[in-house]
């Protein structure tokens, strides 16, 4: 039993993965360095990310589960859960020793892991739907900043390519501190050095008033009669209203 | 440009009342980097203070109207502000809306002004532009106009995703008393016309191209519950004729808002939310859960039970076929029972391969246990009240339920 360090990304949590199986042994925890303490910093065992050895773990688990379980995997790595390291590890060593029990949901480790992969689908759904873009003015160019709960960047971003073929956005995670850019050929991850970002004078005259028709019109469509709190709010949590036109403007 | 917002209020507010907001089902994709794609599920971008999804520009072309329906807010006969858009308006408002992610597209429905043909022509002419002049791809639903002719429904099937006419009452007397222009005749007839004309089409898709969709995402309809005297038996009986002799995709079903005084509709205190709500679940069993109409109301029983849901209430009133064992039962059986949903019922039929299922599995699984323990079988599950009256079982599931509100108000 040991405690796994790694740099925080998908291929080195597969780095751990393969490290850990070749010394048979099954890790107390896995971290990401980010997060490490100092306490536990003397037995921890840092494992260098090899994108070879991440790829062969992928090519393994999708074997064993008829090319199901790299995109599960990936999907529970990005729902940010407590405890998706070893939930990963568990259902790839149950893999290993069982075979594909991917639809035995009686298993607690596919279980728990159909409950990440909800979490972020959940997630993904949500921002497809509350992503508010904005016109910037004097530029061909929509801009939208979203603070998901879940690392959903890399899930939604052909969404938006299929729907807004013909215009250029950015969406720009808040809480993660990066964003994609489409540029009318392709969707590309930016940081927030990237010189675009400078560009981005808020909203002209043009852009506010469609963002106040769109508020009158969220408020015309509203009947007073049926006026339910508690079903407005489990499907439009406040967390999210920071960025909602609709909603922060009032 | 003020004149925009008033009459986006005034025509926002008029169709409010219209329940239908679906987005999904469409099958139109993204072609020549266009704006908008229509394909695969529907989303709702944003939910009002009343709790209801917004997925579409949801507006009325206009409000003035020649009809005078006593459930109707832009009746004839009522006072109220009226307004018209121009074709462009409506056109604009939808590219821009879209682009800013705010919907998936327009639902756009009328009053009727001159006859119903000038009525409809618009509804096309605002679907011919967004997709022709703008490559717009997003989803469209309009309004069949009753009385419209088959040539205008025809070429709306061409630009529209969905079409629906609203049936409004649940049976013709009831329309005729409150909607004296109106027949069920001139509701059912464009229904079966574009059910066939989109059949038809579909027999013959091979040498037809993608780009001729015909009415994609199908048609619905709309029944007010509540206004009249029907038992939710003749309700959910004309709503399953709809789906298989029209062939329709959804029933919506509105709960009567009390809109204004007519002496032809019932002046209620407020609107009948929970019937809609028990129409509603009793509209998905036919559709998702295979129960048949008469085995959710019949003549014994011809209205849902308000206090609780239309499945449970069939597992009281069918005790002989429970409890069920989890293990051996039929997928069938198995969504019978009251606290499995579809995906946990697929869950359970797919896991019991691996192992026999106790009562953590179901748990693990998802299974609603509270409600479903009185209803199955399965290892580690004592059943102690296998013997009890359906009459005490319902009472007991029911103070269950109100202690455990309880206790969420004590802690809210």
């Amino acid at each position: 039993m040991a405690t796994y360090c790694y740099d925080g990304s998908f291929e080195g949590l597969l780095t751990v993965i393969f490290r850990a199986f070749e010394h048979r042994s099954i890790p107390e925890q896995i971290i990401s360095t980010e997060y490490k303490q100092l306490g536990l910093l003397a037995s921890a065992f840092t494992v260098n990310t090899d994108e070879l050895l991440a790829e062969r773990v992928l090519r393994g688990i999708d074997k064993r589960t008829d090319n199901r379980g790299s995109r599960l995997i990936y999907h529970m790595f990005l729902s940010e859960q407590d405890g998706a390291e070893m939930t990963i590890f568990h259902l790839v060593k149950n893999l290993v020793d069982k075979g594909d029990i991917l639809s035995n949901f009686g298993n607690p480790y596919v279980a728990k892991a159909y409950q990440m992969d909800k979490m972020i689908g959940r997630e993904v759904h949500r921002m497809h739907a509350f992503v508010r873009f904005q016109k910037v003015a004097d530029a061909d160019m929509y801009f939208a900043i979203i603070n998901p709960s879940c690392n959903v960047l890399p899930l939604i971003g052909e969404h938006f390519v299929k729907r807004y073929a013909d215009q250029k956005w950015i969406i720009w995670d808040a809480v993660r501190n990066y964003g994609i850019y489409y540029d009318l050929q392709r969707e590309i991850f930016i940081e927030p050095d990237h010189p675009l970002l400078k560009t981005l004078v808020e909203s002209s005259k043009q852009e506010d008033c469609y963002q106040q028709l769109w508020v009158d019109y969220f408020n015309s469509v509203n009947i007073r009669e049926r006026k339910n709190t508690k079903l407005h709010l489990r499907h439009m949590p406040k967390r999210y209203w920071r960025y909602l036109t609709e909603k922060h403007s009032r | 440009m003020s004149k925009i917002f008033e009459k986006l209020k005034v025509l926002a507010d008029a169709a409010k009342y219209d329940a239908s907001c679906a987005s999904s089902g469409s099958k139109r994709f993204n072609q020549n980097k266009g704006l908008g794609n229509a394909e695969g599920m529907g989303i709702c971008h944003s939910y009002t203070e009343d709790g209801r999804c917004v997925s579409l520009l949801k507006i009325l072309f206009t409000n003035h109207c020649i009809y005078d329906c006593a459930y109707c807010v832009s009746r004839r006969s009522n006072d109220v502000r009226r307004a018209a858009f121009t074709v462009e308006e409506v056109v604009d408002l939808t590219i821009n809306f879209y682009r800013r992610n705010y919907i998936e597209g327009l639902f756009l429905s009328s009053g009727i002004f001159k006859n119903p043909d000038y009525t409809m022509e618009r509804l096309v002419r605002v679907a011919k532009q967004l997709r022709l002049n703008h490559n717009f791809h997003g989803y469209i639903h309009l309004k069949a106009i009753p009385g419209a002719s088959p040539e205008l429904l025809k070429e709306a099937g061409l630009y529209a995703d969905r079409l629906s006419v609203n049936i409004e009452l649940p049976s013709e007397t009831s329309l005729q008393k409150v909607a004296p222009e109106k027949q069920y005749r001139d509701i059912l007839g464009p229904m079966n016309y574009l059910k066939e004309e989109k059949e038809e089409r579909s027999d013959h898709r091979p040498q037809r191209s993608k780009t001729q969709l015909f009415l994609p995402a199908g048609q619905s309809t709309q029944m007010i519950v509540g206004a009249s005297p029907e038992s939710d038996l003749q309700v959910l009986r004309l709503a399953d004729s709809l789906y298989q002799r029209q062939k329709l995709k959804r029933v919506y079903y509105s709960g009567y808002i009390p809109i204004a005084t007519d002496n032809r509709v019932p002046a209620l205190k407020a609107p009948p939310l929970i019937r809609e709500n028990r129409v509603y679940q009793a509209d998905w069993l036919m559709r998702f859960y295979q129960f048949s109409v008469d085995e959710i109301v019949n003549e014994a029983t011809p209205n849902l039970d308000l206090d609780i849901d239309p499945k449970l209430s069939y597992a009281l009133r069918n005790r002989h076929l429970f409890p069920v064992d989890i293990n051996q039962a039929d997928y069938e059986m198995i969504l019978r029972i009251p606290g499995v949903g579809v995906k946990s019922a697929q869950k359970i039929v797919s896991s019991r391969i691996y192992q026999k299922l106790n009562i953590d599995h179901l748990q693990r699984i998802g299974v609603v246990m509270k409600r479903a323990r009185y209803f199955i079988k399965c290892p580690g599950l004592y059943n102690a009240n296998s013997d009890i009256s359906s009459e005490d079982l319902r009472s007991l599931i029911l103070s269950g339920e109100q202690q455990n509100s309880l206790q969420l108000a004590l802690f809210s």
